[in-house]
């Protein structure tokens, strides 16, 4: 065994019976809030099994862009309408850190539901577009998330 | 129609699917006098089409032969027939020799949408500056043929946007023009400028075009770009979306030639067109629209329930499509969903319902490009469209497959999709 | 005819992320590179390894010194592409096989909850943020997907990393210190003179354009293809082991935290967000065929599928959208499994075998390529005998690194969507202003091509213009095209038409481009073409079919 290894084995005993128990002491908080604490304000939240139930029903999207001419999307600026509410289940159901950025999208949705019963691949894009905003109002307050400071 | 219970439908025929086979399946018998009820889920891939309805193509023609020597629809399809024996133009024997009578029928119910054929394959140019084979396509897009086009074709695009490009297609179009075809000349129109409209996505620009007078201006603007001689003009397939505001012809006219639109990608308007007037046909035929997925269904006799209704017909028609349409899915096996059909891949292979559960990788190939079995998967039938099970014997009398839901070709791929799906759709509905 | 002269201080060969780490810091010493790639940045390993900076928690028991300067080094990644880099936390969940844990069970948690909570010391060297030990409540609050049964689970934190991006901005870097960067050209030949290696002569694929570059040092960085290369160039030996491993995409992010599985051979595994997608890892088997020649195969997929699932049941109701596969060239040794091999790399100095000037490397992991390639570039330096700058690659920015714009503002000042700028500054950093300049000069440039991605119609002409895009299937390193669930359905036509005007394309050349990357994309999605993805195929098929795409 050279002697780096025995090093560190040593070393990590030491940590074992010594550093870890004492950090233990010093820690505060459950171990959810001070995991809450690193994860939260960059978006990184669970994923409940309701907002899985939804993604998996979005990814039946074959970007075939039937429903976007269902879409009107009158209220919103010319860049929002660009990206449309198709990209609701193509790029911010994706993952919760793209999600403050849809914001707008989402919001212009009026629930029409008229891309619902053109998509060809059964999507529940009303359904989709309703958890979105309810997993939006669910993150948490920083509106930094989705972004790292360098 | 309507008998029994509240909600509940009682007809001769009950069409599953809401794709091009289901809708001539349907249209068929209607025709013929049947009480027609048609189930869909959603719209089947027809919404997805370029505005081109391919039957088949000449596969043997030489890289130079000359476009008007070149085999019509009709005997392409009868040589791919022998040359392919899965395919169902094969499977179905003499019956092929209807396709003449299906095509003209299908122009015929959608005649506001679709031009009638001729017996060439009319050649029109994608907006990669490829030319496709397509029996039927829509009015819009006949000027474009470039078999037809009486001088140089101008190809235009808009100075606005960047969705088409008018000298990569006059670009590929050249090499045609020692083929028969036009000389192309590539030009701009100065439209879609104004702010926001560069981020047009094609319906919005189809939109855009539908107003009174924007075809007008349009046109105008095409005929001071045009160059001397030009015989057509073509445009991107972004000409209106309601074929009732004419856009085509409004600008032909303003321009003072004729137009035509490119084949379409998706999204695709000419798709959304196609849809649209299939809708309209059918309502106008007086065949019972069930919206919604099939809930329950057992076989034909039994009633089926779909939308919260409950359907009876003593004759089926299967048209659900392949994977787009849903009529045929894979979750680790291949399946056919609504009736538990055996599902086929890998063509002539006696073994192939066992095949089904085979890896995607032993039922395709390394290259991207050439047959891929697990993309030609589907029902196998005999030459009355009825599906065939385990034992290779139809499984229902009086159950029918139409479409793509039918196995042996690949219809995306292979240029025959929709040939397959309205001559299967005619036959089917002409059972009673 | 060559170019006589056509002269160089060090030729490297392959633009994996040694080869591009080492040309660039080559470049910024001050000498004069060329480096050659026989495709495009990133292809072999780099490109598709699990795309992790780690800290080398595993060194931990052998040598707790190289964690350290793994970490770092992950560190100063940080610092010189800061918009590239995404956390990822991961969970490591605490089983029992009976009703109650034994004694040894709870030893052995607190045993992965000492030697994590030890790697902790080292968190701040590369921004990670401290482990946690969560209960079985905890955990299903924060991860309901997993079985049950757990007993709880220690956290850990990692770095995630476009490792495409990163061997292009290395290159890129390279080229921007005055090296000359050649992609799609191979090294045909090593040419030898009294026994040192003294040019290479190389050829252009895509134009058949030959050259010879005369040299005083050749640096064969060609990761799976380097035993083969020193074999024919330099009848030198490289001693390698390849192992093959593959990995899954998910269409998107399963959950924004990682999980580490076992598989069925007791192998270490995981399930992972990446960017937008999770991305589960990995196999470890020997590979002795061509590297050319690699596809995934549905053993594998299923091994992996399978390993996942033992944790987290519902991950086959997932859309898994491709298998892409890497050759990682570890170092040659007899007897142990594939597993424990090391991941240390090794230089070889082939002086011995006739070919002086001529340095390979094997091993190595993407992690650490910077330190890599600050060794490499050392040894090099010495080969050239001539003074040079002292290394600043841990101090200098990659391109776009300087700075992380914030995207609403961005979005805002240039007038696009916010998550259209968002995905910009994760791929370009301050670079993403370039982007929407060409926006502002030209609005139409705005088009969403795209809705997987967000990518803009300037996105692939900044590419194409700024980062050496010879062929369209460069853009799927570049800014992802095509690589999504969608694969390029409804934006490839629009992109090759924008990169088919700014190289010059004919129609035809443009539909042979998008038939290549059809035929790439086919490669990675056959293996897995089931559910939503086999629908897809379909349509992408049907689509390309109708614009006149074939072979």
């Amino acid at each position: 065994m050279s002697s780096s290894r025995l090093s560190s084995l040593a070393y990590l005993a030491w940590r074992a019976v010594g550093a870890q128990p004492a950090k233990r002491i010093a820690q505060e908080g459950t171990g959810a809030e001070r995991f809450e604490k690193n994860y939260a304000a960059e978006g990184l939240v669970p994923t409940t099994d309701q907002d899985r139930k939804v993604a998996e029903a979005a990814s039946a999207c074959v970007a075939c862009g039937v429903c976007e001419a269902r879409c009107e999307l009158m209220a919103a600026t010319p860049h929002v309408r660009a990206l449309g509410l198709h990209t609701a289940f193509r790029l911010y159901s994706k993952s919760t850190t793209e999600l403050p950025w849809a914001r707008e999208a989402l919001r212009a949705c009026e629930s029409c539901k008229g891309c619902e019963s053109a998509c060809p691949t059964g999507v529940p894009i009303g359904r989709v577009i309703r958890q979105l905003l309810d997993r939006l109002e669910r993150l948490p307050a920083p509106a930094k998330a989705g972004r790292r400071e360098p | 129609m309507s008998a029994g219970a509240p909600g509940s439908v009682a007809a001769d025929l009950l069409v599953l699917g809401g794709g091009l086979a289901g809708a001539v399946a349907a249209l068929t018998a209607r025709e013929r006098g049947a009480r027609v009820a048609l189930v869909r889920r959603a719209p089947g891939a027809s919404a997805l089409s370029s505005g081109g309805l391919g039957v088949a193509w000449d596969a043997e023609a030489l890289p130079g032969e000359a476009l008007r020597s070149r085999r019509g629809w009709l005997e392409s399809a009868r040589r791919l027939a022998a040359r392919q024996p899965e395919h169902p133009y094969a499977v179905l024997g003499e019956a092929l020799e209807a396709l003449p009578a299906a095509v003209a029928f299908t122009a015929r119910e959608l005649g506001a949408l679709l031009a009638p054929p001729l017996e060439r394959n009319r050649f029109l140019a994608t907006a990669n500056g490829a030319a496709l084979g397509c029996a039927l396509c829509q009015r819009g897009m006949v000027a474009g043929d470039l078999l037809e086009v009486p001088g140089k074709l101008a190809v235009a695009d808009f100075r606005g946007h960047l969705g088409w490009d008018s000298r990569l297609v006059a670009g590929g179009l050249a090499a045609f023009a020692a083929l028969g075809g036009p000389e192309p000349v590539a030009l701009q129109l100065d439209l879609f400028t104004g702010p926001g409209q560069g981020l047009l996505r094609p319906h919005e620009l189809a939109r855009a075009l539908e107003p009174p007078g924007a075809a007008e201006e349009a046109g105008r603007r095409l005929r001071e770009a045009l160059p001397a001689g030009a015989g057509a003009a073509l445009l991107p397939p972004v000409l209106g979306l309601d074929p009732a505001a004419r856009v085509p012809e409004r600008l032909a006219s303003a321009a003072g030639l004729p137009v035509a639109e490119l084949l379409s990608d998706v999204p695709s308007v000419p798709g959304l067109r196609l849809q649209a007037a299939l809708d309209e046909r059918l309502r106008a035929a007086g065949v019972e629209l069930v919206e919604g997925a099939v809930e329950r269904a057992e076989g034909p006799g039994e009633p089926l329930l779909a939308g919260g209704r409950e359907v009876t017909a003593a004759t089926w028609v299967l048209a659900t499509g392949r994977f787009t349409g849903g009529g045929v899915v894979r979750r680790g096996a291949l399946r056919e969903p609504v009736l538990g059909l055996p599902v086929h891949a890998g063509g002539e292979d006696p073994a192939g319902p066992r095949l089904h559960s085979r890896p995607p990788a032993a039922l395709t190939q390394a290259r991207c490009f050439g047959p891929q079995p697990l993309l030609a998967a589907g029902l196998r039938v005999d030459r009355d469209l009825r599906p065939l099970g385990e034992d290779g014997r139809p499984v229902h009398p009086r159950l029918l497959a139409a479409g793509a839901v039918i196995g042996g070709h690949e219809p995306a791929q292979d240029g025959t999709g929709l040939g397959v799906a309205l001559l299967t759709g005619w036959l089917a509905g002409r059972v009673l | 005819m060559p170019d006589p002269a056509e002269r160089y201080d060090v030729v490297v060969i392959g633009g994996g992320v040694n080869g591009a780490g080492t040309a660039r810091d080559l470049a910024m010493r001050g000498l004069s590179v060329l480096l050659l790639e026989k495709a495009d940045f990133g292809v072999g390993a780099s490109g598709n390894s699990s795309g992790m900076i780690h800290g080398g928690i595993r060194y931990m028991l052998s040598d707790r010194r190289v964690t350290e300067l793994a970490c770092r080094d992950s560190g100063y990644i940080q610092r010189i592409a800061p918009h590239l880099l995404f956390r990822i936390p991961f969970l490591m969940p605490l089983a029992s096989r009976g009703e109650e844990a034994t004694l040894v069970e709870r030893a052995t948690w607190y045993a992965t909850e000492v030697y994590v909570g030890t790697y902790d010391k080292y968190q701040p060297l590369k921004r990670g943020k401290p482990s946690v030990r969560l209960s079985a409540e905890e955990t299903y609050a924060l991860e309901p997907s997993l079985r049950p049964g757990l007993r709880g689970a220690v956290t850990l934190d990692e770095w995630g990393i476009d490792a495409f991006r990163l061997c292009a901005l290395n290159a890129l870097s390279a080229r921007a210190h005055g090296a000359v960067v050649r992609t799609w050209t191979a090294a045909r030949e090593v040419v030898r003179e009294q026994g040192r290696a003294v040019a290479v002569r190389w050829q252009d694929a895509l134009t058949g354009e030959r050259g010879e570059a005369r040299t005083a040092a050749v640096f064969n960085a060609t990761g799976a293809w380097s035993p083969a290369f020193a074999r024919r160039h330099a009848g030198a030996h490289v001693p390698m082991r390849p192992g093959k491993g593959v990995h899954l995409t998910l269409d998107r992010r399963f959950s924004n935290y990682g999980v580490i599985c076992t598989a069925v051979d007791g192998r270490q595994m995981f399930l992972m967000p990446h960017e937008t997608e999770s991305i589960i890892g990995t196999t470890d088997d020997d590979y002795y065929g061509d590297p050319d020649d690699l596809e995934a195969s549905n053993d594998e997929v299923e091994y992996l599928l399978e390993g996942v699932e033992s944790l987290v049941p519902g991950v086959r109701r997932a859309r898994v959208t491709r298998a892409w596969c890497g050759l990682r060239t570890t170092i040659h040794a007899y007897g142990p499994a594939e597993d424990a091999l090391s991941r240390e790399h090794a230089l070889h100095d082939h002086a011995a075998e006739g070919a002086a000037g001529l340095l390979s490397i094997s091993g190595g992991k993407l992690a650490s390529y910077r330190a890599q390639s600050q060794e490499a570039a050392d040894r090099l330096v010495a080969l050239v005998g001539k003074p040079v700058r002292p290394c600043r690659t841990h101090e200098e920015p990659l391109p776009g690194g300087d700075e992380v714009p914030d995207p609403a503002r961005l979005a805002a000042e240039y007038g696009v969507a916010a998550p259209a700028a968002a995905r910009l500054v994760y791929r370009h950093g301050s670079r993403a202003r370039a982007v929407l300049g060409l926006v502002r000069d030209d609005p139409r440039l705005g088009l969403v091509l795209c809705r997987d991605e967000a990518i803009l119609a300037a996105e692939v002409v900044h590419c194409v213009r700024e980062e050496q895009v010879r062929r369209l299937q460069d853009l799927r390193r570049r800014c992802r095209l095509a690589v999504g669930g969608c694969a390029g359905t409804d934006c490839a036509r629009v992109a090759a038409q924008l990169a088919g005007r700014e190289l010059g394309w004919s129609a035809e050349q443009v539909r042979a481009e998008l038939a290549d990357l059809l035929e790439v994309g086919w490669r990675e999605r056959r293996p897995v073409l089931d559910a939503h993805q086999l629908v897809q195929e379909e349509l992408l098929r049907g689509v390309q079919a109708g614009l006149g795409v074939r072979r």
